[in-house]
């Protein structure tokens, strides 16, 4: 039996009995007389009279029994208003809803302000977030539980963390260098809101082989301010200095080498000089010999400070070049005319190759000039006696430059040394004996050719057989520019 | 020491220093031998025990430092003190002076003239360290 019956049924008996005791009860009338008949005429008449209020209250029971279930059912249909209900109930209702109401319009207030609040912060964590996500620098930051809070692109990549699985996840647990994870550790435990902690480590790439080296980052941590806990985590911040580092040993090489490099003819200068002061060469033969020695090597100084400085000048971008109409066959036969007394000693013949076409490019003349006479010298220098150096001159269509190759027949650049010969100071050590040199002019060419003309050169070689150099430059500067790129 | 006179080695891959180092100590007395580089030195020193090696620190196929080094190993060089040219302006480490029997370095440019001061005071001490290292 549903209990809305029930109710129906246990108010009419009670309803009936009420309208038959209350008047006694009130003395209106006096001593039951038939009781009986009286008792139960009375009970039949309550009883019918209180069947509408039995029912309305039923009703009113049973709807709100529905919108509770269908509440807890999470159905958001519309709540019956109080004025559906019956007077009776709808007066206690009213009452307990008026309260809540109250109650409700002070939850709302607190939530709103709670939800600007959440706003606002959402606000600062965006900005914050795409700052750091704008970063070139691998940057991580954890929550005041010491768990990743963030990690930007490039810390996931250089790290091997997962931007989404490893958030929330401990930095003990998620951090697998251990560097990375001791400066974390520590600013947690420093537990102050100013830690600042800056370290050079060595960092190895997630997807670097095990045995490779890690590369020198600088790490920097700092912990973050919280209102209500004493520290509201880290952020840590990698930067890659392994660049910085490499390119200040390769100045201090270069600063060394150079100082070697001068030094040498210097010594020899400042000993023959000493040497003739002391009277030790009498014989005019030997003092003659002396004088010579001393020229070739401040000659030999002069061009050593040329070069670097033309070098450190196109590397620096301060190198002014010219932009001629410049011919090639024409700047070719220049500068053989000048390397030619050299290979004449050693009975080397030169030879220039070129078609009847006009081979002209835009280029500083002076330069060019430099550019052939260091080929051309080398090539005389490391062929041996009757050997033959081939200077030729095209027409490339692909690149729309002018190619000139310069070939000989001399004794060959050894296969380990072959990505070396631009390289500045850098001389084949069997070779030092051949021929003297800066150990510059090879680099000094390339520099012209690539940076100031933004051409290409190539070198093969094979050893024992010879060398090849060849060279690019653009008909144009606007082709020197399609090149490049 | 003995009316024969003591025989130098000067080992430098530069002619011109070889050729004027020479000249200075042939002109004092001594008996000099040269070498182009490191190996040719060790050969030479090997061959010829002189009383003193002369040499410069950068060379082709084996340093003056790897070659002072290598003498130490053999028992007919290991007592000849070495006077080290260089000239990268850079020093030797205690380590590099106790494993090898350089008594001197001396930095280019150099004058001649200093470089026979120091040979004289090589050749006066380094026969006693000789004796001592017998």
């Amino acid at each position: 039996m549903k209990p809305g019956t029930w109710i129906l049924i246990s108010s009419a008996a009670v309803c009936g009995a009420a309208a038959y005791v209350a008047p006694w009860l009130l003395g209106v009338v006096g001593a039951p007389a038939r009781p009986v008949f009286v008792v139960g005429l009375a009970a039949v008449a309550a009883g019918l009279g209180m069947l509408p209020v039995a029912w309305l209250l039923n009703r009113d029971a049973a709807r709100m029994t529905r919108t509770a279930a269908r509440l807890a059912a999470g159905d958001d249909a519309p709540v019956p208003s109080v004025s559906a209900l019956s007077r009776p109930a709808a007066g206690a209702l009213r009452r307990v809803m008026e309260q809540a109401d109250q109650d409700a319009q002070v939850v709302m207030a607190r939530m709103r302000e709670l939800e600007i609040r959440v706003r606002i912060s959402d606000g600062d964590r965006a900005r914050f977030e795409t700052a750091l996500e704008a970063l070139p620098d691998p940057a991580i930051v954890t929550n005041g539980y010491g768990e990743l809070q963030l990690i930007n692109a490039a810390a996931a990549g250089l790290l091997g963390l997962d931007r989404e699985a490893d958030l929330s996840r401990s930095v003990v647990e998620a951090i697998g260098d251990e560097s990375i994870r001791r400066l974390l550790i520590e600013a947690h435990e420093s537990g102050s809101a100013t830690h600042r902690a800056r370290a050079e480590i060595a960092v190895r790439a997630a997807d670097a082989p095990p045995d490779a080296p890690g590369r020198a980052h600088e790490a920097i941590v700092a912990t973050l301010p919280d209102p209500t806990e004493p520290i509201g985590g880290a952020v840590l911040i990698l930067r890659d200095i392994a660049r910085e580092r490499e390119i200040s040993q390769m100045k201090s090489e270069f600063v060394s080498k150079a100082s070697h490099e001068l030094r040498t003819p210097l010594s020899s200068i400042n000993a023959y000089v000493e040497m003739l002061l002391d009277g030790e060469a009498e014989d005019p033969e030997a003092q003659r010999e002396f004088y010579t020695v001393i020229k070739s090597e401040a000659d030999r100084l002069g061009r050593l400070i040329d070069n670097m400085l033309n070098i450190s000048r196109i590397e620096a971008g301060i190198t002014k070049a010219k932009h001629e109409d410049v011919d090639f066959v024409k700047a070719a036969q220049h500068a053989v005319s000048v390397i030619e007394p050299q290979a004449r000693l050693k009975d080397i013949s030169i030879r220039i190759k070129s078609g009847s076409l006009l081979y002209s490019a835009e280029a500083d003349r002076d330069m060019l000039h430099q550019v052939l006479l260091n080929l051309l010298s080398n090539a005389v220098k490391y062929t041996p006696e009757n050997g033959r150096v081939t200077v030729t001159i095209e027409n490339d269509e692909t690149t729309g430059s002018v190619m000139t190759t310069v070939a000989d027949t001399g004794l060959g650049i050894p296969p380990d040394a072959i990505d070396h010969v631009f390289d500045k100071f850098y001389r084949i050590e069997n070779y030092k004996r051949v021929a003297k040199g800066t150990g510059l002019g090879l680099n000094l060419v390339k520099h012209i050719v690539e940076t100031v003309h933004g051409g290409q050169i190539t070198v093969t070689s094979e050893l024992g057989m010879g060398s090849k150099f060849t060279f690019l430059i653009p008909y144009t500067r606007d082709g020197a520019r399609r090149l490049a790129a | 020491m003995t009316d024969t006179p003591a025989t130098i080695l000067v080992v430098d891959d530069e002619a011109h220093i070889t050729r004027v180092v020479s000249l200075k100590l042939r002109n004092a007395g001594y008996t000099v031998l040269t070498a182009a580089d490191g190996e040719e030195g060790l050969e030479a020193a090997l061959q010829h025990t002189p009383d003193l090696i002369i040499t410069d620190m950068q060379m082709p196929y084996l340093t003056g430092l790897e070659m002072a080094r290598r003498l130490r190993e053999h028992r007919a060089t290991a007592g000849i003190p070495l006077i080290m040219l260089t000239a990268r302006g850079f020093g030797l480490t205690p380590d590099d002076m106790a494993e090898t029997n350089i008594k001197k370095m001396m930095s280019k440019p150099f004058g001649p003239r200093d470089l026979l001061r120091q040979v004289e005071v090589c050749l006066g001490g380094g026969e006693d360290e000789a004796a001592e290292a017998a």
